[in-house]
C-alpha cells in the first residue's frame, strides 16, 4: 500500500527530550477507515506519540507523513482532529462561540450551518448557548468532539478522552468513535481502558518504554491477553 | 487573517467578561504609582518633572508584565494552548491577534495610570496629551509584541511568573531608554523629539517582525 493512502505513515519516530528518550523508533501504518488503539503504562510515550501525530510536537527522527502530507506542517495540522482529556475549550466563552471560534481558525466553510448540525447530532442544541464553564464534564466533551469534527478531518486523535466521564458519558462517547471510523475517517485511541480500546479499535499497539512491544489485530483482540501484556509492559517500566 | 480575527476577538471578548487582566494591571499600575509618590519625600515635588517620565514608564512596564503574564496563562486552562497551536494557519497571526489584544488592554491601562499619575505628582498633561499619548503607544507597541513572545515562552516553564520579567526585562532597556527620553523632552519642551521617536519606531519594527516570524516555532513543544 502507498504512503500516500494511508492515514498515518510514520517509520522510526524518535523523540528525545534532553537525555530522556520518549520514543525509540516507532513504525506505524494506519489505513483511511480504520481505527488504532495504543495501550501502555504510565510514561509509555502514547501522549508524545499523538502530539507528534497532531504536529504539535517535532520528532527528533524519523519519517511522518499524515493524510499525505509530510512537508507542510500547516496542512498537517489542518488533516487532523484532536480530542483528549483536556477540552482545548475556553470557559468564558459559550458552546456555539467555541465552536465559531475554531471553525475561523480552520477556515470551515458554511461554519453556521456546519454548527448548527454538530450541536443538533450531539444533544447540545439547548446548551449552545451556555458558557463552557456552566456545562458538566460530559456536555463540555461533547463540545470538545464537535470541535475536533469540525473541520471533518481525515484523522481523529482521541487521547484519554474517558478520562473523568461517567458511565453513560463514556459509552456515548463509545458509540461516537465507532461513527466516526463507520463514516470512513480514520481514529486514533489512546487510553489505559482496555474494554473500550477492544470495543472500538480495529487494531491494537501496546506501547512500553517508547517502542512498540505488542500488536494484535482485531480477529485477535482479547482483552485478557491484552491485559496480561499490558502488565508485563507496566512491570518493566516500573 | 482569519485567525489573525479570531483570535483578537476571543481575547477581547474573554477578557471582557472575565476581566481577568485590565483589573490586575490597573490595580497593580495604580499601586506602583501609589508607592512611588509616597516613597518621594513630601514637599519635595520642585524636581518631579525631572524623574516622572522614569516613574511613569515603571509603572507602564510593571503592569504589563503582570498582564503578559496573565495573557497565555488564560490559555493553559483546558490546554486551550493546544487548541491554538493545531490552526492550520501562520503561527504569526495568532501572535499578531494576541500581541493586539495585548496592545489595546494596556493602551486603557497607560491611559488610567497617567490621569491618576498627574493627579498624584501634581502635572498637568493635558497640553501634551495627544503627544504623549503617541509616545506611550509607540513604546506599548514595542512592550506588548515582544511581551507576547516572551509570554509564549515562559508559560510552559515551570517557574512562568518569574521567568517572564527574567527573560523580557533586559530586551525592554531599548525600548524604554527611548520611551523615557522621548516623554522627558516632550513635558519639558512640549515637542517629539525624532530621535527617540525614530528609535521606538525601529525597535518596534524589528521585535513585531522578528516575533511574527519566530511564534511559529515558539508554539511547538
Amino acid at each position: 500500500m502507498s504512503s500516500d493512502s494511508l492515514a498515518i505513515f510514520a517509520r522510526g519516530i524518535e523523540k528525545r527530550f534532553g537525555h530522556v528518550a520518549a520514543l525509540r523508533g516507532i513504525d506505524l501504518e494506519l489505513p483511511f477507515g480504520r481505527s488504532l488503539g495504543i495501550l501502555g503504562p504510565n510514561g509509555a510515550g502514547k501522549s508524545t506519540l499523538v502530539r507528534i501525530l497532531a504536529g504539535l510536537s517535532r520528532p527528533t527522527a524519523g519519517q511522518l507523513r499524515i493524510a499525505g502530507e509530510e512537508k507542510d506542517r500547516r496542512r498537517v495540522r489542518g488533516r487532523v482532529g484532536l480530542l483528549s482529556h483536556a477540552t482545548l475549550l475556553y470557559p468564558a466563552l459559550s458552546a456555539r462561540e467555541n465552536l465559531r471560534f475554531t471553525a475561523r481558525l480552520y477556515g470551515v466553510e458554511d461554519a453556521q450551518s456546519r454548527i448548527d448540525t454538530l450541536l443538533e447530532e450531539l444533544a447540545l442544541t439547548a446548551a449552545a448557548d451556555r458558557r463552557v464553564d456552566t456545562l458538566s464534564r460530559g456536555m463540555a466533551q461533547r463540545v470538545a468532539i464537535a470541535r475536533a469534527l469540525l473541520h471533518q478531518p481525515p484523522l481523529l486523535l482521541l487521547d484519554e478522552p474517558f478520562t473523568g466521564l461517567d458511565v453513560r458519558s463514556a459509552e456515548e462517547l463509545e458509540v461516537r468513535i465507532r461513527a466516526v471510523r463507520d463514516a470512513g475517517r480514520s481514529v486514533v485511541l489512546v487510553s489505559h481502558d482496555i474494554e473500550r480500546i477492544c470495543a472500538c479499535a480495529d487494531r491494537v499497539l501496546v506501547i512500553s518504554q517508547g517502542r512498540v512491544v505488542h500488536t494484535s489485530e482485531n480477529a485477535a483482540l482479547d482483552p485478557a491477553q491484552l491485559r496480561a501484556v499490558y502488565d508485563r509492559a507496566a512491570e518493566a517500566s516500573a | 487573517m482569519n485567525t489573525f480575527a479570531a483570535v483578537l476577538w476571543k481575547d477581547l471578548v474573554t477578557e471582557w467578561r472575565t476581566r481577568d487582566r485590565a483589573v490586575a494591571m490597573l490595580v497593580f499600575s495604580l499601586l506602583t504609582v501609589l508607592v512611588l509618590r509616597f516613597s518621594h519625600p513630601m514637599g519635595a515635588l520642585a524636581n518631579t518633572d525631572e524623574i516622572a517620565p522614569g516613574l511613569l514608564w515603571v509603572a507602564y512596564t510593571f503592569s504589563s508584565v503582570i498582564g503578559l503574564n496573565r495573557a497565555f496563562a488564560t490559555e493553559l486552562e483546558n490546554d486551550a494552548l493546544s487548541g491554538l497551536a493545531l490552526a492550520p494557519s501562520d503561527r504569526g497571526w495568532i501572535f499578531a491577534g494576541k500581541a493586539l489584544a495585548n496592545l489595546l488592554i494596556l493602551s486603557g491601562v497607560q491611559f488610567a495610570t497617567a490621569v491618576f499619575f498627574g493627579l498624584l505628582f501634581d502635572i498637568d498633561f493635558t497640553p501634551v496629551a495627544g503627544r504623549l499619548a503617541l509616545v506611550a503607544g509607540l513604546g506599548a507597541v514595542g512592550l506588548s509584541s515582544v511581551g507576547t513572545l516572551f509570554a509564549a515562552i515562559a508559560v510552559r516553564t515551570r517557574y512562568r511568573e518569574v521567568m517572564l520579567p527574567l527573560l523580557l526585562l533586559p530586551l525592554l532597556i531599548p525600548i524604554l531608554l527611548s520611551a523615557v527620553r522621548a516623554t522627558a523632552v516632550l513635558l519639558e519642551s512640549g515637542v517629539l523629539p525624532d530621535g527617540p521617536i525614530r528609535t521606538l519606531l525601529v525597535i518596534d519594527a524589528v521585535f513585531a517582525i522578528l516575533s511574527f516570524i519566530t511564534f511559529e516555532y515558539v508554539l511547538d513543544e
